[in-house]
């Protein structure tokens, strides 16, 4: 086992979503220019080029746009324990897509269009990864 | 007038295809490319370009000067493209014509190919070795492996047209057939529909029959000027319209199906090409999925869109058919290292050097494809030459 991915916590452009994370809030920068939420994070609205930006708290709402349940532990055996797992991209109400994991998803019913909130795990390697949990 | 006007793609070649242990990536490239040089009749001391990619499997510092190296070339121009999937080749075609135009280069010696199978046991790479641009956001999630970047779009696809995994085994089925024909392929056993259903799931809805392989491959091609060619009196291809277009890099900020680059891209090669698809006497469509190929014969316009799965299961893919489709087997079945294998064979078609899966008379051929996950499309509408 060689441990699980981690995302660079040091990336000034992203420690406030990663921060926020560990505070189990999911927050996007909002360019003060053009009003574009986006994600993921950078230093410059990708709208306007704008670097005039504040974090806003998202509602944590949204909708699976799509998803893949992933049967192969893919290179070696970091993910051995975790398949079969889902991986989805998440259109958030405030309107960026996402990636990440949803968490205890029913394979029979999970679908394209369902609805999602936000949750988190906290994982071993040190960070907090936001993930989405089907709603009814 | 546009400086592809003016060169031709006059020799081609491809290594042995699959598990070939020992052989490192650069030695498969060096390969395929003294043996294009000798197809194109030119000689080593002809050579004055090098245009080259290392693959993801092994991404390199400066590969086209390693290529020139290992191969005795002290050339004005070594040169890497990386624009994924097809665009990485078709983009060298520009930077040739480019060269060629600027007196730079007069002949190019173009190599790719990777040693995607053997790099592991060498515990230098993987594939893909490379950053793919998810560190941070994606791939602390477990999306790590391109297929189920692909299966994201599959899946949508199903969802809003309907397309279904028999719809795409038809891909997976008309490739190996293809690649039955062709005597280099990695894989030319044939395989029925229910063969493809009873593949293993891999990352939903995609099967193992419906991924690309991974092989050890090397292949290459040479370019010169359209004068040049017609004084070596070999075959050539030229190049009638080449267009491109650039959307995202990670799938999550992918826009939605009908808006990603292979209609434009299809649309501005033929556009200048002053063509259209029903011109094509076949196509190549880069499939790192079979899901790839219904997205590819939508964009080209072989049918509307989300009309791609019907098309498939319809049997327009084969040899036959009006337009049919990667007659290399494709990288489900041919080989996998890269993806420069669509245009050689594209230019084999033209050349009417394909042997038993030759389209009788071709005189308009197609490569088509994306790189990443969707994120660049790049097309290159091909004619015979002279």
């Amino acid at each position: 086992m060689t441990g699980k991915p981690r995302p660079d916590l040091n990336d000034t452009a992203t420690t406030p979503y990663w921060e926020a994370a560990a505070r189990h809030e999911l927050a996007l920068p909002c360019c003060d220019g053009c009003g574009l939420v986006f994600f993921p994070p950078r230093e410059r609205c990708p709208g306007c080029w704008s670097a005039e930006l504040s974090w806003q708290p998202m509602s944590g709402g949204g909708t699976v746009w799509t998803f893949t349940e992933v049967h192969v532990a893919f290179y070696d055996d970091t993910w051995a324990d975790d398949v079969p797992y889902v991986v989805a991209v998440i259109e958030l109400d405030e309107g960026p897509r996402m990636l990440a994991g949803i968490v205890e998803p029913d394979m029979a019913s999970l679908a394209i269009g369902d609805r999602v909130e936000v949750t988190f795990e906290d994982r071993p390697e040190g960070v907090t990864l936001p993930v989405f949990r089907v709603v009814e | 007038m546009s400086v592809l006007d003016g060169i031709a793609i006059v020799g081609v070649a491809e290594t042995a295809i699959g598990k070939l242990p020992g052989r490192s990536a650069i030695s498969l490239q060096a390969e395929a490319g003294v043996a294009a040089v000798a197809a194109a009749g030119l000689a080593k001391g002809d050579i004055d370009g090098v245009f080259s990619f290392s693959g993801y499997s092994q991404a390199m510092m400066l590969h086209a000067v390693r290529v020139a190296e290992h191969l005795g070339l002290r050339p004005e121009l070594a040169v890497v493209t990386d624009v994924g999937g097809p665009g990485t080749h078709h983009a060298a075609l520009l930077n040739v014509a480019a060269a060629i135009d600027a007196g730079m280069c007069t002949a190019a010696l173009c190599t790719y190919g990777e040693n995607g199978i053997s790099i592991r046991r060498s515990g230098r790479g993987r594939a893909p070795g490379t950053l793919t641009g998810g560190e941070d956001f994606e791939a602390p999630y477990g999306q790590i492996a391109m297929i189920s970047g692909y299966a994201l779009f599959a899946q949508r696809h199903m969802h809003m047209y309907g397309t279904t995994s028999e719809q795409l085994g038809a891909v997976a089925v008309a490739s190996r057939y293809h690649a039955s024909l062709n005597d280099n392929a990695h894989k030319r056993e044939p395989i029925t529909l229910d063969d493809h259903q009873a593949s293993p799931m891999i990352s939903s809805p995609l099967r193992r029959l419906d991924c690309s392989l991974i092989s050890d491959a090397g292949g290459a091609f040479v370019v010169t000027s359209i004068e040049r060619a017609r004084s070596l009196g070999v075959p050539y291809a030229r190049v009638l319209g080449y267009g491109a277009a650039a959307t995202h890099h990670i799938p999550s900020q992918a826009p939605d199906l009908h808006e990603l680059g292979g209609p434009v891209a299809a649309a501005r090669a033929f556009e200048r090409a002053g063509l259209t698809v029903a011109d094509a006497d076949a196509v190549y469509i880069h499939d790192a999925c079979t899901f790839s190929v219904v997205a590819g014969v939508e964009a080209l316009g072989l049918c509307v869109e989300g009309e791609g799965g019907p098309y498939a299961e319809s049997g327009a893919l084969a040899l036959g058919s009006k337009c049919p489709v990667n007659l290399h087997g494709g990288m489900l079945s041919h080989g996998h290292a890269g993806g420069v294998f669509h245009l050689l064979d594209a230019v084999r078609q033209l050349q009417g050097t394909a042997g038993r899966r030759q389209v009788e008379g071709a005189e308009i051929v197609v490569a088509h494809g994306n790189g990443g996950v969707f994120s660049t499309f790049s097309t290159m509408v091909l004619g015979r030459g002279p």
